[in-house]
């Protein structure tokens, strides 16, 4: 038996150390898919280990917000796999410390630190790169709110366990307002984390740059954080989606050791899975434009807004 | 926490959200040719419902109506819709004028949650569908009229009015799914005659106007 703070310490470990491996995969399979040989599986780890041993470069008359907002991003995006149903079925005793909202506020005051330091580095690109993430950010904050209101009136509560466990408890009836807020929430993920119709996360061209150019003028161990923070932000998100949205099964309900054991497997293996979707989408699909950005997350916002409708006028 | 729906009342919802989706999607596709294809899925997802429906339902009716719109709805109309723009060659169509971006969308919306209201406010309630199908439903046929008044282009107009008549069958679906056959076909005989009808208006607009957007008709003529 592992206790439960045990438990709860390994969730966040989990994430600390699946993220850059869940990266490394979606990125082979992405070149996999264009005909490259692409990155070794491992690679986001050697990226890592190779940057930390880097020397810290800061731009001239920047402050210390531009060395802390890496640090403090990291640490935001490493609270929220503490509140949300990551290895388990039952709430750890943290995990009731804040709701769905919580979460999410946690996540976006790990943005909000990072727009800090992009913008104290005073470069032109991470300044622009920083008030595009505000921007569109802001744009997608409806939905997620919408999301979260259908979670409210689904389980009466805005905890991510109890939707966990509402999706699990009626496998063979679907709700339409939850396949429209799962699709509408996948939408979010899409483009919290950089993915192709909002923005090419590989590439370096400046003008279609949202997340990619908040960095640019971070190097050595920060900028290893903000990889590393962006990894286990995407895998954050990937867990919510999965763990609370679609598939929350093989999760552990009990402290067993096997039993937690097949859960890290488990969500590694749908964190993959989910990886290869959006490697697939990516190849699929062409960048939208800048100002077309707005037209994709309306869509978003309509599915949202039509859940929260239609299970309003049909009880369902 | 509600009551769950069961599994043939939730695939009901989600079809007819699906439909209703669909229309928002030919509110914003950016080419004509786009739309008539978007316009045969919905009609496709509509047969789909109906087929299921009669089975669910115990209505043998209902697939005399299923096989017949399948027939016209998914084949015939949007073959004859490609065929005519493909003769008028078009191309791409600029984007229609009136209100740009997410605003058109969010006018749809606020329409759609009128007609969600309102009917919920009337108190009708289908034994053959859920109440949510309903209501959707209803929310079809309001989105579709925004995409005939909001869009500025003939062949919008054309598929709006037929995807007006998609969501009017859902309804009468809801409310009478007895409604003897004949009725039903001579609903469908009225597309047909509509689509004659639309092929004449844009051939003519086009010959005069030597375009399909409606944009050139308030000018004054001496």
């Amino acid at each position: 038996m592992i206790a439960p703070a045990g438990v709860q310490a390994l969730q966040v470990l989990t994430v600390l150390c699946g993220a850059p491996l869940v990266s490394g995969v979606t990125s082979h399979i992405e070149a996999r898919l264009q005909g490259r040989r692409g990155p070794r599986v491992l690679q986001p780890y050697y990226d890592l280990a190779k940057l930390f041993r880097k020397e810290t470069v800061v731009p001239e008359g920047s402050s210390w917000v531009f060395l802390a907002g890496p640090v403090v991003a990291f640490g935001c995006y490493l609270i929220v796999p503490l509140l949300i149903p990551v290895l388990t079925t039952y709430g750890l005793p943290l995990g009731y410390m804040g709701d769905i909202l919580g979460g999410g506020m946690v996540l976006a005051l790990g943005g909000f630190a990072a727009a800090l330091a992009a913008s104290d580095s005073g470069a032109p690109y991470a300044q622009l790169g920083a008030s595009r993430a505000m921007t569109f950010g802001a744009l997608t904050e409806p939905t997620v709110l919408f999301v979260v209101f259908i979670v409210a009136m689904i389980t009466s509560t805005d905890l991510p366990y109890a939707l966990a466990a509402t999706v699990r408890s009626t496998s063979e009836a679907v709700r339409p307002s939850h396949v429209l807020v799962a699709a509408a929430f996948f939408l979010v993920v899409l483009a919290d984390t950089g993915r192709i119709p909002v923005e090419t996360h590989s590439g370096t061209l400046e003008l279609g740059m949202i997340d990619e150019a908040r960095t640019l003028e971070h190097s050595g161990a920060p900028f290893a954080l903000t990889k590393w923070g962006s990894a286990i932000k995407q895998l954050v998100l990937y867990t919510i989606f999965i763990n609370v949205f679609v598939a929350p099964w093989g999760l552990a309900s009990s402290g067993k050791v096997v039993d937690v054991v097949a859960a890290v497997l488990s969500l590694l293996g749908k964190a993959l899975l989910l990886g290869v979707v959006f490697a697939v989408i990516d190849n699929s699909f062409s960048k939208l434009r800048l100002f077309k950005i707005t037209e994709y997350l309306a869509a978003a916002f309509l599915l949202a807004c039509l859940g929260v409708i239609v299970f309003y006028v049909g009880g369902a | 926490m509600g009551p769950v729906p069961s599994g043939y009342a939730s695939g009901a919802d989600v079809a007819a959200l699906l439909v209703l989706l669909t229309e928002f999607a030919m509110l914003r596709a950016p080419q004509l040719r786009s739309q008539v294809r978007l316009y045969a899925f919905q009609s496709l997802v509509v047969v789909v419902l109906t087929a299921v429906t009669g089975a669910v339902r115990c209505h043998p009716d209902l697939y005399i109506l299923a096989a017949l719109s399948l027939l016209l709805k998914v084949v015939i109309v949007p073959a004859l819709m490609l065929r005519l723009l493909r003769e008028l060659d078009v191309g791409q169509l600029h984007h229609p004028a009136g209100g740009g971006g997410g605003s058109m969308v969010l006018v749809a919306i606020a329409v759609s949650v009128f007609g969600f209201f309102a009917l919920r406010s009337l108190g009708f309630h289908s034994k053959i569908l859920p109440t949510a199908t309903l209501s959707v439903a209803v929310a079809v046929v309001l989105v579709a009229f925004v995409l005939v008044v909001l869009r500025s282009d003939v062949v919008s107009q054309a598929v709006g009015f037929f995807s007006v008549e998609n969501g009017v069958s859902i309804v009468s679906m809801a409310i009478a799914a007895g409604l003897p056959v004949v009725v039903e076909v001579s609903f469908l005989f009225d597309l047909l005659v509509a689509v004659v009808v639309f092929g004449l208006i844009m051939r003519a607009h086009h010959a005069r106007a030597g375009t399909l957007s409606t944009g050139a008709l308030d000018r004054l003529r001496g």
